[in-house]
């Protein structure tokens, strides 16, 4: 399906218009006429839906709403389209797998089906919450300690030598260079250094500094993978494309990223569905991914655990584990932080509707929507892991139970959770163990959620 | 048509965030002899306000929101040349400047607020995107701002709501503006180590707070 040369083709000759005319004009009507054309309901009472043929059905509509509407350049103030035949062309042409990691650790990501018995691709940390420098690689030893792991996501540093990270400043690059230090001291320390890193980098807004950090002699390897963002929605710019064109060039792993806001330009849950899976097919079309990050979440309590991301995400899931072969990250937020019995509620929803819904990897959500600052340990990441594996031994029609269940103890919670601990408040920062009163309340949980039949 | 009709239909019509008809109602009611500015009062603005608290409550959203924005837009083409003709203008509750900070390009959360400042009645400017902090500054001053909103939806970018606050400091302005702050990664934490008047975690927070800084002001 071409290459990034006649992405930029598009991108240049494309039919011209300003943002304000794509949204209103093109992106929200193309997004309700095929919502309309193609039934696609919000089912409350059934937060992961059984029904394969809707799922199949949310693909085709996702196909025509790639047509209909296309990408937009930011820079170029112009519309990159897409026929029918390319879009389907692309989805043949999908990677399949993702090869990930290095000497021991390496690894296939692949892909999974709605009730597929097989262990999701585990994946855990988080780059969004900054953290300090000081707790980083106790918590990137953390994760990578825990045996099942496939890949992490490293913490993007918010200061260095006490100054703040200015995005396009020379801070921003001597910082994504220590953070990547530090993550892979971390790795070294858990005896796993070749275990891939995911979301290269987590901390420059800009091309220039990702593309800077990525060099070789500052420890990045081709088989970890970059996060290579669209706008919203349906948008991408020069700065994403030049990431894109770096590491095609170079043959390291691309990750088409996106992430659907719930209540934004695609409006309630039936456009978020569509908007979900439409994204996959602009990662294969335009970014050439390797592999997906989706981060998909509510624009009013900014996580992913509202009953209607939940049900949007498990069909898009649905839609796109049946019908284009993808390895994607889907990942996460929770509204409560660390430490608390709500997060882990919260996780263990999500991650039964998503893993029973085919998807090919679990990834720890982020805790206190990604906000609090060092605000990550390695005990949520335990707990995906554990979710994730028990999931697969789940059905849809089991997990859906399970999430009605787990909605009821949390959903009246969602517009004020709580805030959770810090790293440094509920782990012990010189053995980077967790606390007593953590580690109680992790096994508290666990045997709450085993006595009620999820299969730890 | 009676003149309550009309005011009806001019609701109905930015609840639907129909430009044409907002424009064609407008001028049906300029025709009635109906005062523009109660126009606007009782029929665009509670159509506004209708549409904002359904987004509040979660029963519509962004497109909605955008959509009556602009119908409100289209019809105050019609009588705002009115309005001014008549040495008059329409209430404001207050005047914000909103925009994205220096090296971010996210617009949406900043949209909606600014969608919802102006359902609410304040007079917003929109900055737009990698605003750098001292045109914030010179902004505010030319237009007299009462309020300026700094949206950061990346770590890397928060610094420049720290560096807005700063630069007002050293100019000596620090007090003439309330300064808030908001985006993604942004906490009410991070909002007093900087020393901003206020967070809004959603955008009805951002509004609730620049509503509340206004009053403490008058």
């Amino acid at each position: 399906m071409g290459n990034l040369m006649d992405v930029c083709e598009r991108a240049i000759t494309g039919p011209v218009m300003s943002e304000k005319e794509f949204d209103m004009k093109v992106f929200i009507p193309r997004l309700n006429e095929v919502v309309k054309t193609y039934g696609i309901r919000y089912d409350r009472e059934n937060p992961v839906p059984s029904d394969d043929r809707a799922a199949d059905h949310l693909f085709d509509a996702a196909v025509e709403f790639m047509t209909k509407v296309g990408v937009y350049c930011l820079d170029t103030n112009r519309v990159m389209q897409f026929s029918r035949e390319e879009v389907l062309t692309a989805v043949k042409e999908a990677p399949k797998v993702c090869y990930a990691g290095e000497g021991k650790e390496a690894g296939i990501f692949g892909m999974r089906k709605p009730d597929d018995p097989k262990n999701p691709w585990l994946h855990v940390g988080s780059g969004i919450v900054s953290s300090s420098e000081e707790y980083a690689t106790n918590i990137v030893e953390g994760y990578a300690s825990i045996p099942e792991v496939n890949s992490v996501n490293i913490p993007g540093l918010a200061t260095l030598r006490g100054l703040p990270v200015a995005a396009g400043s020379p801070i921003e690059f001597y910082a994504t260079i220590r953070g990547l230090r530090i993550g892979l001291e971390g790795l070294r320390r858990a005896g796993r250094p070749g275990l891939p890193i995911m979301n290269h980098h987590p901390t420059p807004a800009v091309a220039v500094t990702a593309i800077a950090a990525s060099a070789p002699q500052f420890g990045c390897r081709p088989t970890d993978g970059w996060l290579c963002g669209a706008m919203a929605e349906m948008k991408i710019n020069f700065d994403t494309l030049n990431r894109v064109a770096y590491l095609l060039a170079w043959g390291a792993n691309v990750g088409a990223e996106s992430g659907p806001m719930l209540g934004g330009l695609c409006g309630g849950p039936a456009g978020f569905t569509l908007l979900c899976t439409a994204y996959l097919l602009m990662g294969q079309l335009v970014q050439k991914g390797d592999f997906h990050l989706n981060f998909p979440f509510h624009f009013k309590h900014i996580c992913s655990s509202t009953r209607d991301v939940i049900w949007g995400v498990s069909m898009a899931i649905q839609a796109t584990s049946r019908n284009i072969q993808v390895p994607t990250i889907w990942a996460p937020y929770c509204g409560a932080g660390p430490n608390t019995k709500m997060y882990f509620y919260e996780t263990a929803a999500i991650l039964l509707a998503w893993t029973t819904s085919g998807a090919p990897s679990i990834m720890s959500p982020h805790p206190a929507k990604a906000v609090k600052v060092d605000g990550i340990t390695p005990m949520e990441a335990q707990f995906a892991v554990d979710m994730g594996i028990a999931a697969a031994k789940l059905n849809r029609a089991k997990a859906n139970d399970f999430v009605i269940r787990l909605l009821e103890k949390y959903e009246s919670q969602i517009g004020t959770p709580p805030e959770g601990s810090r790293y440094q408040d509920c782990f012990d920062v010189t053995t980077g163990k967790p606390k007593e009163e953590y580690v109680r309340l992790y096994h508290e949980v666990k045997d709450e959620l085993s006595g009620i039949g999820i299969p730890f | 048509m009676e003149r309550q009709q009309i005011l009806d239909l001019l609701v109905t019509t930015i609840v639907e965030g129909d430009q044409e008809k907002a424009r064609e109602n407008s001028k049906q009611a300029l025709l009635k002899q109906i005062d523009p500015l109660v126009a606007v009062e009782e029929g665009l603005s509670k159509g506004m306000a209708i549409v904002g608290k359904r987004f509040e409550q979660g029963d519509a959203f962004l497109p909605e929101l955008l959509m009556a924005a602009d119908a409100f837009k289209a019809a105050m083409e019609i009588l705002k040349p009115v309005i001014a003709s008549q040495k008059r203008e329409v209430a404001s509750a207050g005047k914000v400047l909103v925009g994205t900070v220096k090296g971010d390009i996210h617009h949406i959360g900043k949209d909606i607020v600014i969608t919802i400042l102006e359902t609410r009645g304040f007079t917003v400017v929109d900055m737009g995107v990698d605003v750098p902090s001292l045109t914030f500054i010179e902004e505010a001053q030319k237009t007299k701002a009462d309020v300026i909103a700094l949206s950061a939806v990346m770590s890397t970018t928060m610094p420049a709501q720290k560096e807005v606050i700063d630069i007002l400091k050293e100019k000596k302005l620090r007090d003439k503006y309330f300064v808030i702050v908001g985006g993604g990664p942004v906490s009410q934490r991070w909002a007093d180590n900087i020393g901003a008047d206020g967070y809004g975690q959603t955008a009805v927070d951002a509004v609730e707070l620049v509503s509340h800084l206004i009053r403490k002001k008058r």
